[in-house]
């Protein structure tokens, strides 16, 4: 009976006994997915030196990570994979000119100052890759506004220019777009610029990956473009069409790619929906100011880590009440609230 | 349409054995019953050493109210009343009853007589004397339940959502006694002195929504409600808001609300003690997971050792790691695979470690997903993090007893975070610290006194 019964033990852990299978290196590999049509896009618009930016920022992101950790006897992370989300999208932050050494520091600067330092994986309170170009285009700003030719752009210049200025240098002096910078142009990122920033098909592309994939929600993207949108309409410039402005403000630059694969960052973006909103109206704000207002064409890295310094304040703003707390509820609390300070007033003025 | 609720999330719902019919398995040579098979007051072991006992014979009772009677299972000689390993982990006081086969049965209990089962009261002490609890998991007793909510609620749901995983119990319940179903539930209906009874069942049981709709259920004064299909769906404050739109206030019961919620089994279990005045001794366990080759819904008598069931089951084809009581979301990690079947485990899963995704040292990425999926509208991100930090304080302002451990957020964790499991030990610290204070504060109040007179 029980005498010749195999005796097991069996191991106890807490509910959920299951869960589901997607990890944090899932969530990774689809950034990194979702990014293939952007870099794709980049590598046949600038050729081989946009190519060597990419692998030397992943490959130099990967081991700043891995040496960090090694030397300060910590586990090893490089199997999450978020070194290589990060050197991809400062890679995608570069121009395609990019010396290889200035990669490198860019990479350094941002796995190891602004993510290791602060405990790695989901404790930065600044995208890293950001930062990062930040931190680039502070030290080195000649090789960082060194746009050149694309491939796929070839009429209306002096044959024996190599660079050239970005749409958005335009948009920001205020003089006329030039014939060359067509619409169509512009969508398909026949453009001078950043790597990963010009074609807003590919991008758009990836970002519909994520969407599918659940690996970001609308609240983000669409907060942050639809406000540089709302800005741009109300307010336009002169010499241009409200419509036309709006449009190369959005597509002209790094704003599309900013909203969906950096305003996003998990660890220094809010955790409720309609926080997320408000962090993405900021960030559209900001950048619409930036580019107003500020003294780079550029504002989308600047308002993106400005509202990240922002994120736990919106998270304690946006802070949910629970399941059954009704609105009458949450009136008669904050009535409560109000009444129990003006009794202390009172006390206090009667003392 | 039901309403809906926020958060939740649409797990792999694995149910293989939804077509499998209910089998009753062979009973075992002996049964461990443990006194405590419910939320409340233990019972009494009513037997001793050497009796005799009868199938369906009380062999564990108490007086108090929150209780529930326990009938022995099979017939035969009680050979130990000690204390053995209860499924849910203590050691608690069993009767053990070596089975002489016969099934000789005790004839204590009648079936109610037309007249009673009119009568609201009976069908209550019936419920009690039976030893009917929420088969759902809970364990709660039914009868304190229908009594307490009696004249307060004017909203009763019977629970068929079923939105675990692997369980299949109530579906086939539904599929193969929908008559007895219908009546049972008509029982509690006229014992919370109501005409009308909802009935919620998710959506991915269209066959059993369709038959039972065949059978007429508005004669019984029944109204089907077909719920949508996410987990957790089945939780009491969840399906009071799919049927009443209401919202259960924090720290609250579904009465407070005007509603009280039953589940299928639970009201089938009442049928057979009204009509056929049969007490509690068996139920259907769903048997799954990885490790049992084909998924079954097996009739099986209370007490049974789990062991047994496996190998009724047909044993298993790989190695088991862990044994699950009740569905694999909400459900509790059976240590000890001799113990007794108790009447809460609607499913019986077994896992090997292929299925454990606990990993060491996980990273909070901050994803979101925990806020996403919280059907309780709360931010476990925040609450790990400060429970991690043992800050009392800032745990209660993010409503950590607000957590009813459904296991949405740790289940869509991708960094694989024990989220529910710390979640149990931060409740259990606010619950020790609070009552910390109030004893405190009992002490001051009694020294004012002293002082006093």
């Amino acid at each position: 009976m029980m005498g010749n019964r195999e005796k097991r033990t069996y191991v106890v852990t807490s509910n959920p006994i299951v869960r589901q299978k997607r990890g944090t290196r899932d969530i990774m590999l689809d950034v990194i997915i979702a990014l293939i049509p952007t870099m794709a896009f980049g590598v046949y618009n600038f050729g081989v030196p946009a190519l060597t930016v990419i692998l030397v920022a992943m490959v130099s992101s990967a081991f700043f990570e891995w040496a960090y950790r090694k030397l300060l006897h910590k586990s090893n992370t490089l199997g999450d994979c978020s070194a290589l989300v990060t050197g991809a999208i400062l890679a995608m932050a570069l121009p395609p000119s990019s010396p290889w050494w200035m990669v490198v520091i860019g990479s350094f600067f941002a796995i190891v100052f602004v993510k290791q330092l602060y405990g790695g994986l989901g404790k930065n309170f600044l995208n890293p890759a950001l930062a990062g170009r930040a931190f680039l285009t502070a030290s080195y700003a000649g090789h960082m506004t060194n746009w050149v030719i694309p491939r796929t752009l070839t009429a209306g210049f002096a044959a024996d220019a190599t660079t050239m200025a970005t749409p958005l240098a335009y948009l920001y002096s205020g003089e006329a777009m030039p014939e060359y910078y067509s619409r169509i142009d512009m969508m398909l990122g026949h453009l001078p610029g950043s790597i990963g920033e010009v074609c807003t098909i590919a991008i758009l592309l990836g970002g519909a990956y994520l969407l599918i994939r659940k690996v970001i929600t609308w609240h983000i993207p669409v907060s942050f473009i639809g406000t540089v949108a709302v800005l741009c309409l109300i307010f336009g410039h002169e010499g241009y069409g409200r419509i036309d402005w709006m449009g190369y403000n959005i597509f002209a630059g790094g704003l599309i790619f900013g909203a969906f694969f950096m305003a996003n960052d998990y660890s220094c973006s809010p955790v409720v929906p309609e926080g997320q909103i408000i962090y993405g109206i900021g960030c559209g704000i900001i950048t619409v100011l930036i580019r107003y207002f500020g003294s780079y064409p550029e504002g989308v890295t600047y308002a993106i880590l400005v509202m990240n310094l922002c994120t736990w304040a919106i998270d304690k703003l946006t802070k949910r009440y629970q399941f059954g707390v009704s609105k009458e509820d949450i009136k008669a609390m904050k009535q409560a609230k109000k009444e129990a300070k003006k009794a202390a007033k009172e006390e206090g003025g009667a003392a | 349409m039901p309403f809906k609720f926020r958060g939740g999330i649409h797990p792999d719902y694995a149910k293989t054995a939804k077509d499998s019919p209910v089998r009753a398995i062979a009973p075992p040579e002996y049964v461990v019953q443990p006194m405590i098979q419910h939320i409340g007051i233990p019972n009494q072991p009513q037997v001793k050493v050497g009796d005799i006992v009868k199938m369906g014979q009380v062999i564990g009772y108490e007086d108090a109210p929150i209780s529930a009677p326990i009938h022995a299972s099979v017939s035969g000689k009680v050979i130990a009343v000690e204390r053995r390993r209860h499924m849910l982990g203590d050691m608690v006081m069993s009767v053990v009853i070596e089975n002489d086969f016969q099934d000789t049965p005790c004839e204590d209990m009648q079936p109610l007589t037309p007249e009673q089962l009119k009568d609201p009261d009976a069908i209550i002490a019936r419920i009690r004397e039976a030893g009917v609890v929420g088969m759902g998991g809970a364990m709660f007793p039914t009868a304190f339940k229908i009594a307490g909510a009696r004249g307060k609620v004017d909203t009763v749901i019977i629970n068929g959502a079923e939105c675990e995983p692997y369980l299949c119990g109530d579906h086939r319940t539904m599929l193969e006694y929908p008559e007895e179903l219908l009546k049972g539930i008509e029982l509690v209906k006229i014992a919370h002195g109501l005409d009308k009874i909802n009935y919620g069942i998710e959506v991915n049981k269209q066959d059993a929504i369709d038959l039972l709709r065949s059978l007429n259920p508005e004669k019984y004064g029944i109204e089907i409600v077909p719920e949508e299909v996410k987990y957790p769906q089945g939780a009491e404050k969840m399906q009071v808001k799919a049927n009443t739109n209401r919202e259960v206030k924090p720290g609250g019961l579904p009465s407070g609300v005007g509603a009280n919620v039953v589940s299928t089994y639970t009201a089938y279990s009442i049928y057979r003690a009204c009509y056929l005045g049969k007490p509690l001794i068996e139920r259907v366990v769903t048997v799954g997971g990885d490790c049992i080759k084909e998924a079954q819904n097996l009739l099986v008598r209370f007490g049974t050792p789990l062991y047994h069931i496996f190998a009724e089951a047909g044993g298993f084809c790989k190695e088991p790691e862990r044994i699950c009581m009740g569905g694999p979301l909400m459900g509790i990690c059976v240590a000890d695979d001799g113990a007794g079947l108790v009447k809460g485990a609607a499913g019986l899963l077994v896992f090997s470690s292929d299925e454990n995704q606990e990993i060491e040292d996980p990273v909070c990425i901050r994803c979101g997903n925990c806020v996403m999926h919280c059907p309780m509208n709360l931010e476990p991100v925040y609450m790990y993090m400060y429970i991690k930090k043992g800050d009392l304080q800032k745990m209660d302002e993010y409503h950590v007893m607000d957590c009813f451990e459904c296991g949405s957020c740790s289940y869509g964790c991708p960094a694989k975070l024990p989220l529910t499991h710390t979640f149990k030990y931060g409740k259990a610290m606010l619950n020790a610290k609070r009552a910390e204070e109030k004893a405190k504060a009992l002490a001051l109040k009694q020294k004012l006194q002293a002082k006093e007179a």
